[in-house]
């Protein structure tokens, strides 16, 4: 997060203002001061304080610890039985649920999965007040689509190759053409952009130029 | 139903006292109703209606465990 710059009263009051503006306890920030300030004589011909303050991004470690409580909870809330781990400690953080009947953690096309995902997200990034890379999984099933996400993308780009004609693949959401674009940035001999408009949004994948 | 719902926007929110859900149950199953501080309605309602719903989203998953029907109104 980027450093901010702080206003106020001598003394404590700059501290306190962070806090407030933050949203975050004193530990949670580094302070470097810029200028004490001066406390005038009836409040004139004061000088303000400066403080400059960035937030301190917790460790990895903690952010695995707190992802897992989240999901853990969210789990027990719903009723669900599955266990927790952690795939990877460090960033992108990687969590899976594994369990037996979690179909209904996935959903239709991934879309409960990209619910629960985005709502664990959202409640680690409100305690800890960062917004870190960090993936939550069902039994292996983004793992799998990005796989084979991945395998299409590489056949399609020979067969563009071999009948040099440019192919438009069906409709996929930004997560899923991020993936194709990824998987064929660096292909010596294709290209790939995308075409249309919000859900009907497309990825084509041509033949480089020249 | 309530418990799930008040961990997640508890959670989200920047009033958590300030969050209130109502339950009415009718024959087209479960209604709850979900009130937060004014400068909370955006959090969880989210950009286009995203948080508001993925949260609807997880409570079906508790709805369909339960064998009910769930809706969720934002006040």
């Amino acid at each position: 997060m980027e450093e901010l710059e702080i206003t106020a009263k001598p003394g404590e009051q700059a501290i306190e203002e962070a806090e407030r503006q933050l949203g975050m306890s004193r530990d949670q920030f580094e302070v470097a001061v810029m200028s004490e300030g001066k406390s005038g004589v009836f409040g004139i011909g004061g000088e303000e304080a400066v403080i400059r303050v960035k937030p301190l991004t917790p460790p990895e470690e903690d952010v695995v610890k707190v992802a897992t409580d989240v999901l853990t909870k969210l789990l027990e809330l719903m009723e669900v039985n599955g266990k927790v781990e952690v795939l990877s400690h460090e960033i992108p953080i990687a969590l899976n649920i594994e369990g037996d009947d979690l179909g209904i953690l996935i959903g239709r096309r991934g879309q409960t999965l990209a619910s629960l995902d985005y709502i664990v997200k959202l409640i680690v990034a409100g305690q800890l007040k960062v917004w870190l890379p960090l993936s939550v999984d069902v039994a292996g099933y983004k793992k799998r689509r990005d796989e084979s996400l991945q395998r299409l993308a590489l056949n399609l780009a020979e067969q563009v190759e071999s009948r040099h004609r440019a192919v438009t693949l069906e409709p996929m959401s930004a997560y899923e053409r991020r993936i194709v674009h990824l998987t064929l940035a660096d292909h010596p001999d294709v290209t790939t952009h995308s075409l249309g408009e919000g859900v009907n949004r497309q990825v084509v994948i041509l033949l480089k130029q020249g | 139903m309530r418990e799930l719902l008040e961990y997640i926007v508890k959670s989200i929110v920047a009033e958590p006292d300030k969050v209130s859900i109502t339950e009415e149950n009718s024959d087209a199953g479960l209604l709850i109703k979900l009130d937060v501080a004014p400068e909370d309605k955006g959090r969880v309602i989210g950009r286009q209606g995203r948080v508001a719903e993925a949260m609807r989203t997880l409570l079906r998953v508790k709805a369909a465990k339960d064998d009910t029907r769930v809706r969720l109104e934002i006040l």
